[in-house]
């Protein structure tokens, strides 16, 4: 039984790791089994959605490759001075 | 009593070798919700790790790197409004803006945002969310904050952090959960209730 029954640290950190795409099959049911019967852990599963379409719906940028080279290159030639 | 707490502290090094690595998007990312433009925020990221690299000896390891680094970044941004806000800045903007149109008309008008569209709203809500999660991203402990970056903005391999961190897999979820637990009370504290 243990097999599919999780506590709520663990089934948490599924939550967490569920907003990342990282679940297998089995750990998705563990977690969905233990939402079923959880309060607590239904209400945290809804928020850490609802923070993740907040964190998607911000426009991050990041510096390509090139910029970072070239970055590195004036750190490298200012180091070297 | 403060001289042998201060021994008690961990010392902190700089490592400018990483800076670009672990700190370049964070303080692109912060630059470009402020000056909203890609060329002069990787030249003001580039000039930040200058001037850090100069003054890295007045460096006491009182705060983070990245606390550090952050505040060298908001001078240069401040700077930056300075020269553009100058009478000489000014003229060199409004020179730019006549020699890359062929529009007449007023440039405050055109330049100025038309607040009652709603993608104006969305954007400056957008950017007011963007900075106040920056400055929950800043209050977390630097490595939970490292690492939450590289996972969710950056979209590093679990794999990839997890070697450069030297951690395992279940340590690394176990950070980046913490990590979002207190993003989420943060948010809540500063955003929800604001707005």
């Amino acid at each position: 039984m243990s097999r599919f029954f999780i506590n709520c640290d663990q089934a948490s950190i599924l939550s967490t790791r569920e907003q990342y795409g990282d679940l297998n099959p089995k750990e998705a049911f563990r977690h969905q089994l233990h939402r079923g019967h959880c309060i607590g852990c239904r209400s945290f599963h809804k928020n850490n959605q609802r923070f993740q379409r907040k964190l998607k719906s911000l426009k991050w940028v990041a510096l390509t490759i090139a910029q970072k080279q070239s970055i590195k290159k004036c750190l490298v030639e200012a180091m070297t001075k | 009593m403060r001289k042998e707490i201060e021994k008690q502290l961990p010392e902190v090094k700089l490592i400018p070798e990483k800076w670009v690595d672990r700190y370049g998007d964070y303080l692109f990312n912060f630059t470009i919700s402020r000056v909203n433009d890609p060329i002069m925020a990787q030249d003001l990221v580039s000039e930040t790790f200058l001037a850090g690299l100069k003054s890295a000896h007045r460096f006491k390891g009182n705060s983070t790197e990245r606390t550090w680094l952050i505040s060298i970044l908001k001078r240069k941004i401040i700077d930056y409004y300075r020269k553009i806000n100058s009478n000489k800045g000014k003229a060199e903007v409004r020179m730019s803006y006549l020699t890359n149109s062929d529009q007449e008309g007023d440039w405050m008008e055109e330049k100025a945002a038309d607040l009652r569209n709603p993608n104006v709203e969305d954007m400056i809500e957008q950017k007011e969310l963007s900075d106040v999660l920056e400055e929950c991203i800043a209050c977390l402990p630097e490595r939970y904050a490292t690492i939450f970056v590289q996972k969710t903005i950056d979209n590093l391999e679990t794999e990839t952090i997890c070697k450069e961190h030297n951690i395992t897999a279940s340590n690394l979820w176990v950070i980046i959960h913490r990590a979002r637990v207190q993003l989420m009370e943060c948010l809540n504290n500063k955003w929800h209730k604001n707005s």
